[in-house]
């Protein structure tokens, strides 16, 4: 048996039968990453020592016969934008190459409650800005599939750890498709919940509104095993949503027979090639489960690039705000006055991205500029969720591609918008606060994989993984490794 | 008299920040203290770490709502919070979180006495805001102190309503009063839980429209408001009166002062084309404040007795003059120290009297306060009724009241027992023969007073009060003028 090629919720269960200790697992996977990470560079750092003690740790717990965590036996990685008290928040970015985490976040403080072992913290464009992970001050993070190819962004570390099985669970955030387009491109299961339905406490934030933490996983079933972890309300994020947590795990295995699935065939005409042939495919298999296919009118999300990149980078040109070099991060060494310590420090501890967005944000909430800028995008903002509303009144869920085409070549996106483009079909999930997965649906492109999403309504979040749940055990392409990293 | 600017009309706008007394901070759990070592009240949220996120302090939302329902005004059902942009080191987040377009009070109505008249003022909005931390300056660098950053502030603006230095500073008071009154706030100026800004211009009888204003910010006593306001009336009217060919706009420019209590006079710190952009935006990481009716009838319901509500008892049920009972019932703690001086002496007027003059009028060069002296209100009762009684007279007890500020917290009645000056003189045989020489003496004042002049009646009383240097009892004196003037004038 090799432990990599177990998921979660596997390596969960042996644990607790006694079969697999989780020093062993955490070795298994520290091994790995010794191995692979540096043709990966998945990983920014390990937490070796930590994670091996924690293993022994809980291993003599069991041991002892007393209750273990939900997540006793599995290793998992964060994204390298939420915090672990102590250890570095790194963003991806230089200027917080010496911030170290006051505080632990909310996700880390439920996993470790639950005995999750965090094995260490993944590459990121710099503050999730980004569709590439190019955009890390750090690292440069490969595709498992093509190691010539882009692992998708900005949660690319963590998609790309799962896919090449450096561990079974990682956790990634999601703006506006940071989870499900790299998820889709490395072959995996990404998943963004309701917004509002893990705590954002401890996430480094990008766009406050439209920020979600989830999972990466190998299977449906160890998202649903995680998000019944991670998705409980927290008094820390006041935009935390109050409901009991969902009950995940009994309900996704039930058939999705009857179930409408709507699909918005104008909006996505675009589609062409075999990553139209994949997803037409996609929808006659969720046919042949029994579902409904019927069309939905979702042509106001041709506006959601638009919107986005007003709303996302107006709460970034603030939420950054606080990265002036007074009270922490990397302060210019030639800065002489306040104002230096300012200007110098943003101009050399920020990317060009980044800057570009706080620009970007900056602008659009001015004076003069705003009516036409943010409030007509919060304007449509909400006529793209009253669209979405009433989309789900004639389907239970909506299908869509997660990206226009397969993985990209690292290097080949030049042009800032274009690299935009890479999210049309993602955005509008975030913008209407909806949960959305990327399940593998097929391999494209001479190999490549390609991704399905599955988008629910409000709070429809068991809704969502029950049709992905479905719809990967018929594909059967979720548990496929790249051959590199078989072994 | 308040002042006359002849053809002008100042037009004074108040915004009052003060900080409210809850136990933790506006989006934090830190404790809400002044005068801690600093950088100790801090969490996560204070200094603005990445990661951290707000949470609204439910208390409060009540005292702003209290302080809604307090000046009769509309509390909002809904409203939200908004960021605002502005870099400072004293800002952790390099943003504010305030209420912009939607605050959570909408108008109301402050009422004050202004020189004897009960004038009412507009409010025009009170929103909640968290305050910012503060900067100290050592000889080669600055340090930031967060324990302030976050701490709960309401900001009353009102109306440009204010006509005059006297109307700004009784609406001031009256606000401080309120505050105090329904607990929100210690209100206590030097450690600037009360602040004021005051927008400033004047308008010319021909005028149609406000001309420019001129902010003076961080004004933190009622007197250096008052001189501050006062200040920029006569510096624009005269500018105005001397350049009548000047454009008005560049007279006066609008701009924004920072007063500097030491040297007494505003400092300038921005004109307003360079003003900044503060790019107000909702603040995403917060839910709007949704109120019920409920809520907010259970808090009006709940309302303590109001300044105005005690000035009013004070006028109709213990007869103290209008501008008394005002100044009493505007300052919370010594009004209620007054009140618990009148359970052991109902001679409300004379004890009024005592707390807002007398007492004062000693104090200040102590810098103290009365009701935080050390005197206790019992000791002052008790003067008060040692008066009534005869036992002292006023002469006295005002030595009395010396001695009292000079020994803080020494009983009165020891006082005036341990010393044989303060003994009045009450005996006949003693006063008698005084009185019978001062009438000898001032032969023309007695003819005066017999032919209807009181006040030459009181100059004689005085006289004897001055040879028995003020031990003499007032009513044995009276008692033997009367009866020896009568018996004059009837030989």
């Amino acid at each position: 048996m090799s432990i990599h090629t177990l998921s979660a919720y596997e390596l969960h269960k042996s644990f607790c039968k006694g079969e697999l200790k989780a020093e062993q697992i955490i070795q298994a996977y520290l091994d790995r990453i010794e191995r692979y990470n540096k043709d990966v560079g998945a990983f920014l750092r390990t937490f070796d020592e930590k994670a091996l003690s924690q293993a022994k740790a809980l291993d003599e717990k069991f041991a002892r016969g007393e209750k273990v965590g939900r997540l006793a036996g599995v290793p998992i990685a964060l994204k390298d934008n939420m915090h672990i008290k102590g250890e570095l928040s790194t963003c991806g970015s230089k200027f917080l190459t010496n911030f170290n985490a006051p505080f632990d976040a909310t996700v880390t403080r439920l996993l470790e409650n639950e005995d999750a072992i965090i094995l260490g913290k993944t590459n990121l464009d710099e503050f999730a800005m980004g569709s590439s992970t190019e955009m890390s001050a750090l690292a440069q993070t490969h595709n498992p599939w093509d190691l010539s190819y882009s692992p998708g962004g900005s949660s690319g570390g963590s998609a790309a750890a799962v896919a090449a099985r450096l561990c079974p669970i990682a956790l990634g955030s999601d703006t506006g498709g940071s989870i499900r387009q790299p998820a889709s491109f490395c072959g995996v299961c990404g998943y963004k919940p309701t917004y509002g339905r893990v705590s954002r406490f401890g996430l480094v934030a990008f766009g406050s509104s439209l920020d979600q933490i989830g999972p990466f996983a190998t299977t449906t079933q160890d998202v649903a095993m995680v998000m019944e972890v991670l998705g409980q309300h927290c008094e820390k994020d006041s935009t935390s949503c109050t409901d009991p947590s969902y009950d995940f795990l009994s309900s996704i295995g039930t058939d999705i027979k009857g179930l409408k699935v709507g699909v918005p065939r104008h909006f996505i005409k675009g589609l062409k090639g075999e990553a139209k042939a994949c997803f037409d495919k996609s929808l006659e298999t969720l046919q042949d489960l029994g579902a409904e296919l019927v069309d939905v009118d979702l042509e106001v999300l041709k506006y959601s690039i638009a919107i986005y990149y007003i709303l996302a980078t107006a709460e970034a040109s603030t939420n950054l705000a606080r990265f002036d070099g007074v009270r922490y991060g990397v302060r210019s060494e030639s800065a002489q006055t306040l104002d230096d310590v300012y200007d110098l420090s943003k101009q050399e501890g920020f990317g060009p991205e980044v800057k570009r967005r706080i620009l970007l944000g900056t602008f659009v909430l001015s004076a003069g500029y705003q009516d036409a800028y943010y409030k007509k995008a919060q304007k449509v903002r909400t006529l793209l969720i009253r669209k979405y509303q009433e989309a789900f009144k004639k389907c239970d869920v909506v299908a869509t591609p997660v990206t226009p085409d397969s993985a990209f070549k690292s290097g080949s996106i030049k042009d800032p918008l274009e690299m935009y483009f890479e999210d049309m079909y993602t955005i509008g999930v975030n913008l209407a606060g909806l949960p959305g997965i990327s399940v593998p649906a097929g391999f494209i492109n001479g190999g490549k994989p390609y991704g399905l999403q599955i988008v629910g309504p409000q709070k429809a979040d068991v809704a969502v993984c029950q049709t992905a749940y479905a719809f990967e055990k018929a594909t059967a392409c979720a548990d496929k490794i790249p051959e590199q990293f078989k072994k | 008299m308040s002042k006359d600017y002849g053809r002008w009309k100042p037009i004074i706008g108040l915004e009052i920040h003060s900080e409210l007394n809850t136990k933790s901070k506006l989006f934090s759990s830190a404790p809400n203290r002044f005068g801690d070592e600093p950088n100790t009240n801090i969490t996560e949220v204070c200094t603005g770490q990445p990661g951290a996120l707000p949470v609204l302090n439910k208390e409060a939302v009540r005292k702003a709502v209290q302080l809604g329902c307090a000046i009769d005004a509309q509390v909002c059902k809904f409203s939200k919070f908004d960021r605002k942009s502005y870099f400072y080191p004293d800002s952790p987040r390099n943003f504010q979180i305030t209420q912009y377009d939607e605050p959570i009070v909408l108008g109301g109505t402050i009422i004050a006495e202004v020189e004897g008249e009960e004038k009412s003022f507009a409010v025009n909005r009170i929103h909640l805001e968290d305050d910012a931390g503060m900067l100290k300056h050592f000889s080669s660098f600055a340090g930031v102190d967060y324990n302030r950053a976050g701490v709960p502030l309401v900001e009353i603006v009102s109306e440009p309503c204010l006509h005059s230095p006297k109307e700004a500073s009784a609406y001031a008071m009256m606000v401080r009063a309120i505050l105090q009154y329904i607990d929100a706030s210690d209100c206590n100026m030097e450690e600037g839980s009360l602040r004021f800004d005051a927008n400033i211009s004047v308008m010319h009888e021909d005028d149609k429209a406000f001309r420019n204003k001129i902010e003076i910010k961080n004004m933190n006593s009622f007197s250096n408001l008052e001189l501050a306001v006062e200040m920029e009336i006569e510096r624009q009217i005269e500018l105005y009166e001397n350049n009548p060919d000047t454009p008005q706009d560049e007279l006066i420019a609008q701009a924004t002062f920072r007063w500097d209590p030491e040297k007494k006079a505003p400092v300038l710190m921005r004109r307003k084309e360079t003003a900044d952009d503060y790019r107000y935006f909702p603040e995403p990481d917060l839910v709007p404040i949704v109120l019920t009716d409920a809520y907010i009838e259970e808090i009006r319901a709940t309302l303590p007795e109001l300044p105005l509500q005690r000035e009013r008892r004070y006028i109709s049920e213990l007869n103290l003059p209008t501008d008394t009972a005002f100044l009493l019932a505007s300052d919370k703690p010594l009004s209620d120290y007054f009140e618990r001086g009148l359970t052991t002496c109902s001679n409300a007027r004379s004890l009024a009297n005592w707390l807002l003059m007398e007492f004062p009028g000693r104090l200040k060069e102590k810098g103290i306060v009365l009701h935080k002296s050390g005197i206790t209100i019992e000791n002052v009762a008790k003067l008060v009724n040692l008066i009534d009684a005869g036992t002292i007279t006023g002469r006295i007890a005002k030595q009395v009241a010396d001695d009292m500020v000079a020994n803080l917290g020494r009983d009165c009645e020891e006082i005036v027992q341990s010393n044989p000056d303060y003994q009045p003189v009450s005996d006949t045989a003693t006063i008698e023969p005084l009185v019978d020489q001062v009438l000898a003496d001032n032969e023309q004042s007695i003819q005066d007073f017999l032919s209807g002049r009181k006040k030459a009646f009181a100059f004689l009383v005085g006289q004897v009060m001055k040879m028995t240097r003020g031990k003499a009892s007032p009513d044995v004196v009276n008692e033997l003028l009367k009866k020896k003037i009568t018996e004059k004038a009837e030989k």
